[in-house]
């Protein structure tokens, strides 16, 4: 596979931007292996910022991204989302965290900053060992099993065959309802239960 | 050399989070601005099932001078 | 209840408990245990002519919480649906002793089956929704100071809800369960076994300020000239027009007491209570007719056992976890399980249907698709290197890994030959690889995380 890199780092308003100097880490980058392209952006999860990543790929002939910003656990499926709009398979793209887990809990700027490419270097090794994916599907069977046929496993049945699915509802007790049928009226409109 | 100096050495650890606890549990410490040494790396695994004994042989072999293993 | 039932598209499985869940999110199959019931469900009118001639008539009936009696064939109710009765065979002295039989030679559409067995069934589903609901805390082993249940007098709030029922054993008539005569004197407990460290549960059972309201009202309600005292930790009214409700009750005259019981004991065919008034600082010693505990919520019986065999978590009370407290209340982390009610904790009626209206839309908007996407990162097997040890097979705890037979071509004077590889069903893989580590010859990689990738972020950190 090419190597051709291409490294957005977020400054994420001054979140990151206050510790970590991102121009530094995007300069630092530019002379990584494999690296064709690095750049920084004020919010590279806004839409400009993905069009950024967007047209990068495409301009650049981009084999592989690596966004350097917050944690993956927030937005690595929207930075997937733009490669792939770029034409590039989603997979071929690595994020580095560091918002959380650099610019937030290290204060000395300098620190932060080294910090910053360390987790960049990681991230540009990383990606160019990886491989496209491709996302598989499966069946869905559309029945619903419900087990417990007490007040919300009957709703839940009612509402699921409102919506024309088949439903099983398995109770374990001769009768459904469930504690509900124990109970005289309820608060607070004082409605009888059955 | 003390450890309080400037430029003091300071060793590097590689910690292996699991990304459904640990390494959410550091995203929350970032979220809470918890601070700790800048010299802690952290590499993301689906889970600490996905550890292979080799991988941190590796990381020792070629010079951290800690590794922790959390998930 | 009757909607349920009437509804085409729900199939009603009553008597029938889950044991057996294998598959994934979209393919679940699921073997049901249909419990014997002796009856023939098909045939049976539910006329009643069974329950009404079966000479067993001491038995305690569970529904009325033991204050009533019931017969060994017998409906859970009289309004139960489906209307049908069943045997309680531990009960019935045909399929105890093998006499008696009368039900059999009485069913006017022969609808009894002494020869019945359970049955099971598999059922193949795309979605499960939990609603498995609550049980009572057993304040009787641990709260001695309550009497360990030995007085008839001190019941609880479920009990009592049968005494007011229309439907109950009373005919909605309170009446002390010993000696039947109506009590002048009510006092409430709340939170015997909610937010109780030390013998019952840290948690708050939610539902027990507003039924004990509800029941304070009702003694002042039903029994003319009579006193209703509540006595309690606090009073949480969180919930559209509940703390109006809990006013109604004050204002019909129930007496909140703030404190807690530390002893009950009788004294003629009294009850004392001693505790103290938290407000005056003073403690008290206090006469009733009738105790009623509000008693804690617990995770239905069984409900860890379902949550272990299914595949999903439970929290330390041993409620069913949701995926994430605020954000995904009603599902788990096993994919295409949700939850629904009180499973997943404390709940009331309102709050109860209202999640289950959430499960319901999170599984119609898994219906809403014929095929769905799943994550590509998922282990795969390099069946040039497998030596067909399977010991990844039981280490896999999503069940993923099977063996296969290959043919192989031979060669170096040996013929064409087999042998057995592993294969990583993708659906069921969660990508963990927790495969990775036992596979001796590293014929095993997780997409996304292979052993490559992470060796490149090793080597880069330790330069």
């Amino acid at each position: 596979m090419k190597k051709r890199v291409g490294v957005f780092v977020c400054q994420c308003g001054t979140n990151i931007e206050a510790n970590v100097d991102t121009e530094k880490v995007a300069e630092y980058a530019r002379n990584l292996p494999g690296v064709v392209y690095s750049t920084t952006y004020k919010y590279m999860c806004s839409d400009p910022g993905q069009e950024m990543i967007r047209n990068a790929v495409k301009e650049q002939q981009l084999q592989q991204v690596v966004v350097a910003s917050c944690s993956p656990r927030m937005h690595e499926n929207t930075f997937r989302r733009a490669v792939e709009a770029g034409g590039l398979n989603g997979y071929l793209f690595e994020m580095v965290n560091i918002r959380e887990q650099d610019s937030w809990v290290h204060h000395d700027r300098g620190e932060a900053t080294r910090k910053a490419m360390d987790l960049v270097r990681m991230g540009v090794m990383k990606v160019l060992k990886n491989k496209p994916l491709n996302i598989s599907t499966i069946p869905i069977t559309k029945k619903a099993l419900v087990v417990g046929g007490g007040i919300a496993g009957m709703q839940t049945a009612l509402d699921i065959a409102e919506a024309g699915h088949p439903v099983i509802l398995v109770e374990k007790e001769a009768s459904i309802g469930g504690k509900m049928t124990q109970i005289d009226k309820t608060f607070p409109t004082m409605d009888c239960a059955a | 050399m003390s450890i309080n100096e400037a430029n003091a050495w300071q060793p590097k650890v590689i910690v292996f989070a699991c990304n459904w606890c640990s390494y959410a549990a550091a995203d929350l410490a970032g979220l809470n601005h918890l601070e700790y040494p800048a010299e802690v790396r952290i590499i993301r695994t689906p889970c600490s099932g996905r550890m292979d004994p080799l991988l941190v042989m590796r990381a020792l072999n070629r010079g951290a001078d800690g590794v922790l293993l959390s998930g | 209840m009757v909607a349920v039932a009437q509804h085409p598209n729900i199939e009603l499985m009553t008597y029938s408990e889950v044991v057996k869940v294998t598959g994934y999110i979209g393919n679940f199959t699921a073997t049901i245990k249909k419990k014997a019931k002796y009856v023939d469900w098909d045939l049976c009118t539910g006329c009643g002519t069974c329950w009404e001639k079966c000479p067993s008539k001491k038995i305690k009936d569970e529904f009325e919480m033991d204050m009533a009696n019931r017969t060994a064939i017998h409906k859970l109710f009289p309004q139960a649906v489906p209307g049908k009765p069943r045997i309680d065979a531990a009960n019935c002295t045909k399929l105890t002793s093998g006499k008696c039989g009368i039900c059999e030679k009485l069913c006017p559409t022969k609808a009894i089956r002494f020869d019945d067995k359970d049955e099971l069934v598999d059922v193949e589903v795309g979605a499960m929704v939990m609603a498995t609901g609550y049980d009572l805390i057993d304040w009787q082993n641990s709260y001695g100071e309550y009497g360990y249940g030995k007085y008839p007098d001190v019941i609880t709030s479920l009990q009592f809800e049968r005494l007011v029922s229309a439907g109950g054993p009373t005919t909605g008539k309170i009446k002390r369960p010993s000696d039947g005569k109506e009590p002048k004197k009510v006092a409430f407990i709340k939170c015997v076994g909610s937010r109780d460290d030390s013998k019952g549960k840290s948690y708050c059972s939610r539902a027990c300020c507003m039924y004990t309201a509800k029941h304070a009202y009702q003694v002042k309600d039903k029994i003319p000239g009579s006193e209703a005292y509540v006595f309690y930790m606090d009073v949480r009214t969180g919930g559209k027009n509940y703390e109006e409700f809990y006013q109604r009750s004050l204002n019909a005259g129930a007496k909140y007491i703030r404190g807690r019981v530390s002893k009950i004991y009788p004294r003629g065919d009294k009850l004392i209570l001693k505790s103290e008034d938290t407000l005056l600082g003073r403690p008290m010693e206090f006469e009733a007719d009738l105790v009623v505990l509000a008693t804690a919520m617990v995770p239905a019986q069984n409900s860890l056992q379902l949550a272990k065999m299914i595949g999903f978590s439970v929290d330390k009370d041993g409620w069913y976890q949701e995926a994430h407290p605020k954000l995904q209340p009603v599902e788990t982390f096993a994919a295409g399980v949700y939850l629904a009610g009180s499973c997943q904790g404390p709940k009331d009626i309102p709050d109860s249907v209202a999640q289950a209206s959430a499960a319901a839309v999170k599984v119609c908007g898994l219906f809403s698709k014929t095929r769905m996407a799943v994550e590509p990162m998922t282990s795969e097997v390099d069946i040039s290197k497998c030596s067909g040890c399977q010991l990844c097979v039981p280490i896999c705890p999503y069940s993923a890994i099977s063996m296969k037979e290959i043919q192989e071509r031979g060669g170096h004077g040996h013929g064409p030959f087999t042998r057995q590889v592993a294969e990583v069903n993708s659906s069921l893989c969660q990508g963990c690889g927790a495969c990775l580590p036992a596979c001796r010859t590293a014929a095993l990689n997780l997409k996304g995380f292979t052993d490559e990738q992470l060796v490149a972020e090793v080597d880069s950190l330790c330069l």
